[in-house]
């Protein structure tokens, strides 16, 4: 996948200020950023929710943005802060989906309750989405994501809002989607996670990429925590200020 | 002297009624800052009210500025009484209610359910319809001050403001009940049928009004004004004229009947807005229902689709199609759809001819009511019907995105919405047009009575495809059916009003046809009416779809509600 020059502005308030990114094909690309910088502007740019300003996206060669048909095709997306249809059951959820996708009904019944299975979601029953829990959520819209085994997979803060049994069992799932010649592309902002899976990071801070690069040259020999907050320029609490908090 | 931790009180300074205000002036004032068309938008709809309001000042001033009181009792009774039952019902069947101030934002705050509540209602007392009624009511004072003097105009001004009181408690009450009643789902049939009495009883009330009216014998007229002028939906209203007709000792007992409804209303808004309160925060406990069979794609699609094939627009119909039935906002469109579609017609072809209770022929007597007419009100019918599409999108909301990431075709998209929409509407309609044929004694009518109702069904599903796509707005994720936002609620009419004005444009030529044609139209409406309805849907899903194509992201963006 490849962005260049991705710009958008809100009302005058610029949200995302020329981003160029090129995602090698096989590689487990985390978007790391603080909340506001700009990461799910981009990723809604780079698959075709939010139509940029200037600049363009590619998927495997293909233009969003002038050849949306292909290139969706190709593409398995997990917007972050969007409703699902949540008034249907997850099983209903995922053949609607499969079929939106032009898949075959017995190939979508089959994956379908593979991934029900894998996910622990098969218990839920007839239970309608809207009354999942949060992860239980993130979970079915991954499901949705992978289920026309797309050839790059885009994810918006995956990790949010989910237990670490889910949070897990999704980390396992996405290294084999990788292993098996797929691209992984997410944002997150917890770096514990982007450690352990990433090939490749880029930060992204107030609509710009501030470092890019694979996990080593990006981390160089301190920790990844360490290089985020230097590049962002967080602040520290001195103890001066909030002092009724420990009364 | 240590402060204890527990005992904060002496900084917290107590929230009164002003915060709320300011609050929701504070909301209303952000949603117009650079949206230029909002802000025109609600001037126009000021304007209108406005011009409304002072119509109808002068309406109810008449008595008084023409020195007759003799009608003055009649008019602030049955005046009043229709601006209570407007106010309680109208928000339920068209506008919804504002709720800039959704109750479930104040759930976490340490505020007491008085405080709440009195601070909700002084906020809901704040906005233009408020202001208009009040401004069109003060014509009452007026007819009060001309008979009775200041004494008189103080009294039936004080009555006007608490009979303001009691409008908009009472319709936010009613709202709120209905919403949380609506949202829980064993109940929703119940709330169906509650609804349809509701409306019912309009149908009778109406007849009565016709009869009384058609009765020249005034001392009865004024007997039905006087007890009006005893229940709460006269009570306030009246107030004023019984000071200037020398019946000062009933001016404090209507006074206190209506201050008891009003604290009445509240104390019920305020019960089940602590449930709208805690269900929007879990939606209650909800058991995970076992049951499951077959594959995935079986438990898509609902029994009624079964004829569909397995491919996009069958998914997207099957998904649309449950939809309608389980989300509550477009469940109350359905029954609205429903009720209005039967009680419209009845009433527009009996109004008309004297219909008295002592007419021993009963519904049958009808015999004045003219193809041109029937054809009319079945216009309004399909009408109504085909304008819930107009922000099709909006229901959706951000779910949408899923159609986008998918890249749905907007002709395939628009043409499974309007199919399973009319999976339910079209029964509707069918029924409408077999029982209106019925009651009316004019079995023979049916054929050209639903060719009307299908041809303009059809026409408003185009103009609709076109509003939707075009002029699309979110509605607040809250479970409430009735909820908007107060930017949206100007804009929605006025939408409304272009849809259905157009749609009255495209359908017109069926009432020609009827007018014109006279028996040869008994046939042909139907075959004819039939191939235009559903020859306009198409071409108007068509071009829409194209449309649609352009402008996905947009659309997306649009639908999507603010935070």
């Amino acid at each position: 996948m490849a962005l260049r020059g991705l710009a958008k502005s809100f009302d005058g308030k610029v949200a995302v200020a020329g981003v160029d990114l090129d995602v090698p094909a096989g590689s487990f690309y985390g978007l790391l950023g603080p909340n506001g910088a700009g990461k799910t502007t981009t990723l809604s740019m780079a698959v075709g929710l939010l139509r940029p300003d200037s600049g363009g996206a590619w998927v495997l060669g293909h233009d969003v943005w002038a050849d949306p048909v292909t290139a969706k095709q190709l593409l398995g997306v997990m917007p972050d802060g969007v409703r699902l249809f949540d008034r249907l059951s997850g099983a209903e959820l995922l053949a609607y989906h499969g079929l939106l996708r032009g898949m075959d009904p017995a190939v979508v019944d089959q994956r379908a309750a593979e991934l029900l299975d894998v996910l622990a979601l098969a218990d839920a029953g007839r239970t309608l989405v809207v009354d999942y829990s949060a992860g239980m959520k993130k979970k079915i819209g991954l499901a949705c994501a992978l289920l026309h085994g797309p050839r790059v997979l885009v994810l918006d803060e995956p990790f949010e809002a989910v237990d670490p049994v889910s949070a897990a069992l999704i980390r396992d799932i996405l290294k084999r989607y990788v292993a098996g010649g797929g691209t992984v592309v997410f944002s997150s902002h917890v770096m514990e996670v982007v450690q352990r899976l990433c090939t490749h990071v880029a930060i992204l801070a107030a609509g710009t990429i501030k470092r890019v690069g694979t996990l080593e040259q990006v981390r160089g020999d301190r920790s990844l925590e360490d290089v985020f907050v230097e590049v962002v320029g967080g602040r520290t609490a001195t103890g001066e200020e909030l002092a009724w908090l420990s009364r | 002297m240590a402060v204890p931790v527990t005992a904060p009180a002496s900084q917290v300074r107590s929230v009164s009624a002003r915060h709320f205000v300011k609050l929701k002036l504070r909301v209303m004032g952000n949603n117009f800052r650079g949206q230029g068309w909002r802000v025109a938008l609600f001037l126009v709809g000021s304007l209108i009210g406005l011009w409304f309001a002072i119509a109808a000042f002068f309406g109810l001033a008449a008595p008084g500025l023409a020195g007759d009181d003799r009608y003055a009792l009649l008019v602030a009774a049955f005046a009043g009484g229709l601006t209570v039952l407007g106010w309680l019902l109208l928000p339920l069947v068209f506008f919804g209610v504002d709720e800039t101030l959704d109750p479930a934002r104040f759930a976490l705050l340490p505020l007491s359910r008085r405080t709440l509540v009195t601070g909700l209602f002084a906020a809901a007392l704040v906005s233009v319809p408020t202001v208009a009624a009040l401004l069109a009511l003060s014509g009452l004072v007026v007819t009060a001050g001309v008979f009775g003097g200041w004494s008189a105009a103080l009294v039936a001004a004080v009555g006007v403001v608490c009979g303001l009181l009691l409008c908009v408690a009472g319709a936010r009450a009613v709202t709120s009940a209905f919403a949380s009643m609506l949202r829980s789902r064993r109940v929703r049939d119940l709330a169906a049928v509650l609804l349809a009495v509701l409306a019912a009883s309009l149908g009778p009330l109406q007849l009565a009004g016709v009869a009384a009216i058609q009765d020249t014998d005034w001392d009865r007229l004024t007997g039905v004004a006087t007890v009006i002028g005893w229940t709460p939906l006269g009570a306030p209203w009246t107030v004023g004229i019984d000071v200037a007709q020398g019946r000062a000792w009933a001016a404090p007992v209507k006074l206190l009947i209506t201050v008891v409804t009003i604290v009445a209303l509240l104390a019920w808004w305020s019960r089940s807005l602590e449930s709208a309160m805690v269900g929007a925060a879990t939606a209650g406990p909800t058991r995970a229902r076992p049951g499951v069979t077959g594959g995935v794609v079986a438990q898509l699609f609902p029994r009624a689709t079964g004829w569909l094939h397995r491919d996009r627009f069958g998914a997207l119909v099957a998904r649309e199609a449950r939809y309608w039935w389980r989300d509550a906002r477009r469940r109350a469109n359905l029954i609205t759809i429903a009720v209005v579609g039967l009680f419209v017609p009845v009433m527009v072809n009996f109004g008309g001819q004297g219909f008295t209770f002592d007419s021993e022929q009963g519904f049958s007597a009808a015999g004045d009511s003219s193809p041109v007419l029937v054809s009319l009100s079945m216009l309004f019918v399909g009408l109504l019907a085909a304008v819930t599409l107009a922000n099709q999108f909006g229901f959706d909301g951000s779910a949408y995105a899923a159609n986008v990431v998918a890249g749905v075709p907007g002709r395939l998209e628009l043409r499974a919405r309007i199919t399973a929409f009319s999976l339910y509407v079209l029964p509707m309609l069918a029924v409408v047009a077999v029982v209106i044929a019925l009651v009316l004694g004019e079995p023979t009518w049916i054929g050209f009575m639903a060719g009307a109702l299908v041809a303009t069904y059809g026409a408003g599903l185009a103009v609709n495809s076109f509003v939707s796509v075009l002029g699309a707005y979110s509605l607040p994720e809250t479970s409430n059916p009735f909820a908007m936002n107060s930017g949206a609620g100007v804009v929605k009419g006025m939408l409304t009003l272009l849809a259905m004005v157009a749609t009255g444009a495209l359908a017109a030529p069926m009432v020609l046809a009827a007018a014109l044609l006279g028996d040869a139209w008994l046939w042909l409406g139907l075959p004819l009416g039939v191939a235009y309805g559903v020859g306009a849907a198409l071409l108007g899903a068509y071009l829409a779809g194209d449309v649609l194509d352009r402008r996905q992201p947009e659309l997306l963006a649009l639908v999507t509600p603010r935070r």
